[in-house]
Formats: structure tokens, sequence, C-alpha cells
């Protein structure tokens, strides 16, 4: 063994190196890397979720907005619809209107028709007693007492249909 | 590339330069070697291209002294190598990041590797508690083989001064190629062997070295008269002590295969490095030095590998049982 050159305080140095460089190694290499390792495969594992979690997320948000743009259309649809029927609705209340107003003043027209008329009759009638005395004191060259004349022309007037007062 | 001619990567008139200059250090070699002398005769070269015999010594050469205790030139390298191990763990741990830079994705590969290896082999819970002194053993063999083989690392001499005579040494030499070095190795195997096995399958550890009970309940069946049984119990009792013999001899002996399996494959590879260098120098021992990493790396994985398995074998001893 002495050829080979063992002994016991060179094994013991070389053990002690041993033991020098495990403890070291286990500070400075083994913990802070298993740890990193550790944290890695734990960062990633996070990582992995965090985006299922997002995806899924995303896949809700759109749901949601789809849901949201579905609702606006019906929405939209039904102010229209509302919009439309209160436009019949106005247009008809407006037709009718026109229609009572247009009626009113045709009949407004009518009895201001009807006056004048009765007015034009009136003036008329006036008028031919007056031609008539007129006439006739021309023809029988003698004056008539002129109310005697009038009666007598309002009674033959009377008679006649054409102007009548009616 | 149809108009690009050459060969081996590099136009004819590189590859004829270097094969003009690799013939041109062959020759030198051969002739400056032993094997060209021997055979052609010395030519007369420059005392420096020659290379002197190789004196081959397995103790580590003694460098210096500190009260009783010796420095010798592998205890030196040994400490080189925890030196360089432990910096460039520093270097990498000491701001280690999330996201790996080169040296730091360097060395998490070996200990990835490492560690996946004692997973395999130990299972989960096991391996993780193997790992580290395992990947001590490994990285302190091969980091060892590996420093040996870089240029300079045996051409620092010193010179001691003793008995009025002056010896040149090499300041440095293998740790691997010291036998107090190989078997300080294997001690701290067979202890942490011994430890994992003790600690957990107890019992069971020491029975399989030590398995008397069949031979004593054959005993007591002799003296309750049941001969015929009891004379079997005996002779089967007999073998299994015989075979806790032979396994309590292995696990001893296991102490110095190692030891010696790797003192002799490191002590043997710098020898033949010497010869080669010796015999024929620069060029012949060039394929050596690449045989010679290949053997550290080996080595390393022999040792932590083996020590591995033999705990993985210690640790599990009662599911073999309960396979039984």
């Amino acid at each position: 063994m002495g050829d080979l050159g063992l002994n016991i305080p060179q094994l013991l140095a070389q053990l002690v190196s041993f033991l020098v460089l495990f403890a070291l190694l286990y500070f400075f290499a083994y913990k802070p890397i298993l740890r990193m390792f550790d944290e890695r495969s734990q960062r990633i594992k996070e990582s992995v979720e965090q985006a299922e979690k997002v995806k899924e997320e995303a896949a809700a948000a759109e749901e949601e907005n789809r849901k949201k743009l579905e609702a606006a259309a019906k929405e939209g649809q039904e102010a229209i619809a509302r919009a439309m029927r209160a436009g019949d609705e106005a247009r008809q209340r407006a037709q009718q209107e026109a229609q009572v107003e247009a009626a009113g003043l045709v009949e407004k027209a009518r009895q201001e028709i009807q006056r004048e008329r009765e007015e034009v009759i009136g003036e008329l009638r006036q008028e031919f007693a007056d031609l008539a005395v007129a006439a006739a004191e021309k023809v029988i060259e003698k004056s008539l007492d002129k109310e005697a004349h009038r009666e007598l022309i309002e009674k033959v007037l009377d008679e006649s249909t054409t102007l009548d007062k009616e | 590339m149809s108009t690009r001619r050459g060969c081996l990567g590099c136009s004819f008139p590189v590859l004829i330069v270097i094969i003009v200059i690799v013939l041109a250090v062959g020759i030198v070699s051969f002739l400056s070697g032993a094997l060209g002398k021997a055979m052609v005769g010395d030519v007369g070269l420059p005392e420096i291209f020659t290379v002197e015999a190789p004196h081959v010594q397995l103790p580590a050469e003694p460098i210096f002294h500190i009260g009783e205790f010796t420095i010798t030139n592998t205890l030196i390298a040994s400490w080189i190598t925890i030196i360089v191990l432990v910096a460039l763990a520093w270097a990498v741990t000491h701001r280690i990041k999330l996201i790996p830079s080169r040296l730091q994705t360097l060395l998490e590969f070996a200990i990835e590797w490492l560690l996946n290896l004692c997973i395999d082999v130990a299972g989960e819970k096991n391996g993780r508690r193997f790992f580290p002194v395992i990947t001590t053993i490994f990285l302190f063999v091969i980091m060892n083989s590996w420093l040996s083989l870089v240029p300079g690392f045996g051409s620092i001499t010193y010179t001691v001064a003793e008995h009025g005579e002056e010896h040149v040494l090499p300041l440095l030499r293998g740790a691997n190629t010291d036998i107090n070095f190989t078997l300080a190795l294997s001690i701290v195997s067979f202890i942490f062997v011994s430890y994992f096995g003790i600690r957990y399958s107890r019992i069971l550890f020491a029975k399989q070295f030590f398995n008397g009970g069949r031979f004593l309940r054959g005993h007591g069946q002799l003296v309750r008269g049941k001969v015929k049984s009891g004379f079997g119990e005996i002779f089967f009792g007999a073998i299994d002590m015989f075979v806790g013999f032979l396994e309590l001899i292995s696990f001893i002996i296991r102490l110095v295969s190692f030891a010696f399996r790797l003192f002799g494959n490191m002590l043997g590879g710098e020898i033949l490095i010497l010869m080669m260098l010796f015999l024929m120098p620069f060029l012949l021992a060039v394929p050596f030095y690449g045989l010679e990493l290949l053997v550290g790396a080996i080595q390393a994985l022999i040792f932590g590998g083996l020590t591995l398995v033999f705990a993985t074998m210690a640790v599990t001893l009662h599911e073999h049982e309960e396979t039984h």
C-alpha cells in the first residue's frame, strides 16, 4: 500500500476536500439552480393557466358583446317600428284633422255663399221692385200709390218660384 | 457550389499547405521521439524537441509541508478543481435569472441532466435526495480528469531540495491519479449508500448481510423434537448465512473496486499519454487526448451511476422483499 502512496492524512485531506466541494456546490449550485427550476416550471404553469383564463375571458366577453349587439339590434328594430307606428298615427291624425278642417271650411264657405246669395236676392228684389214700379208708372202714366204698388209686387214675387227666399 | 473546387472545406492550395505542415510536424516528431531514434538513429535535432523518458511514479509527489502535514501535487490539483467548479457555480448563481444567460444554460443543462438521471434511476423522491452527492461525485471526477488535460497542467514544475538533492516535480497532477483521492471518494460513496440503506430499509439493510434467523429457528425445532424439519432449517439457514457473508464481502470489496477502477483508469490514461509523448512527440498523443476526454467522462458517469444504483437498491430493499 505504501508503494501506491496510500496514507491516512492524505486520505482525510481528500475526504475534507470532497466535503468542502459538496457544501460549496450545495449552496452555490444545487440549491439556487433547483429553486430556479421549480420557479421556472411554476412560472410556466402560471403563464399557461393565465393564458387559458384570458382565453376564456375573451370568449365570455365576445359572447357578451354578441348578446349586447343582438339586444341593441332588437331595440333598434323596435325603435324603428315604434317610430313608424307613431308616424302612421301622426299622419292619420293629421289627415283626420285636415278632413275636419276642410269640412269646416267647406261648411263656412257654403254658409257664406248662402248668406251672400240671400243678400243678393234681397237686393235684387228691391231693385226689381223699384224697376217694376218705375216701369208700371211709365206704362200707365199714372203714379200709383207707392206703398200700394210695393205690396202688389211683393205678392207677385211671392207667388213666383224662381226668386223664392227658400 | 459547382464553381468552388476544393476538399474538406478548404481550397486546394490551403489543403496542400496544411498537409505539408502536418507532414513536417510528423517527421520532426518521429525523428525526435524514441521511436524514430531507435529506427533511424539520432539525427541531431535541437534539444528542445526531445522528450525525456517518462518517470512513472504511483504516489503523489509532496510539494511542501505544513508542520507534519504534507501538501501533495494531487491535493493542490483537487483544490484547483474545487475552485474552478465553485467559481463556475458562483458566476452563474450570484445573479441567477429566470431567462438564463449562455453560461447559466450550460450549467443548468448539466445539472438538469444529472437530476433527470437520478430521478430516472431512483424515482422522483429518492432521486432528489441522492442528487447532491451523485452530482458532486460526477462533477469532481470529470473536472479533475478534464483539467489535467489542459495544456500546461502537467508542465508547471517545482523544484524541491531534499537531502541535498534537487527534485524537479510537476506542481499539478490530476487528483484522480492519486489513490488517496479515489479511496476518499469511494468511502464517501460507501457511507452514502450505507446511510440511506440504514435510514430507509432499517433492519432489512443489516439482514441482507447477517441472516441467521433460519439457522436459529432450526435449532429451536430440534429442541422441540421436530428432527427432520429442524435439520432442514439448519441446512438452509447455513446457506442463508453464507449468502449474507458473500453479500457483506462484496459490499466491502465494492469500496476497493470503486477506488481502484478510477485510480487505474486515470493513472493508465496519464501514463499512456506520457508514453505516446515520449515515443513520438506532438502528433501521436493528440488522439489519446481525445480518448482521455471520453474516458474521464465515462469514469465520472460510472462512479456516480454505480453509487446511484447501489443507493437505490439499498433504499428499496423492502420493496424487493414484498415482491418475493
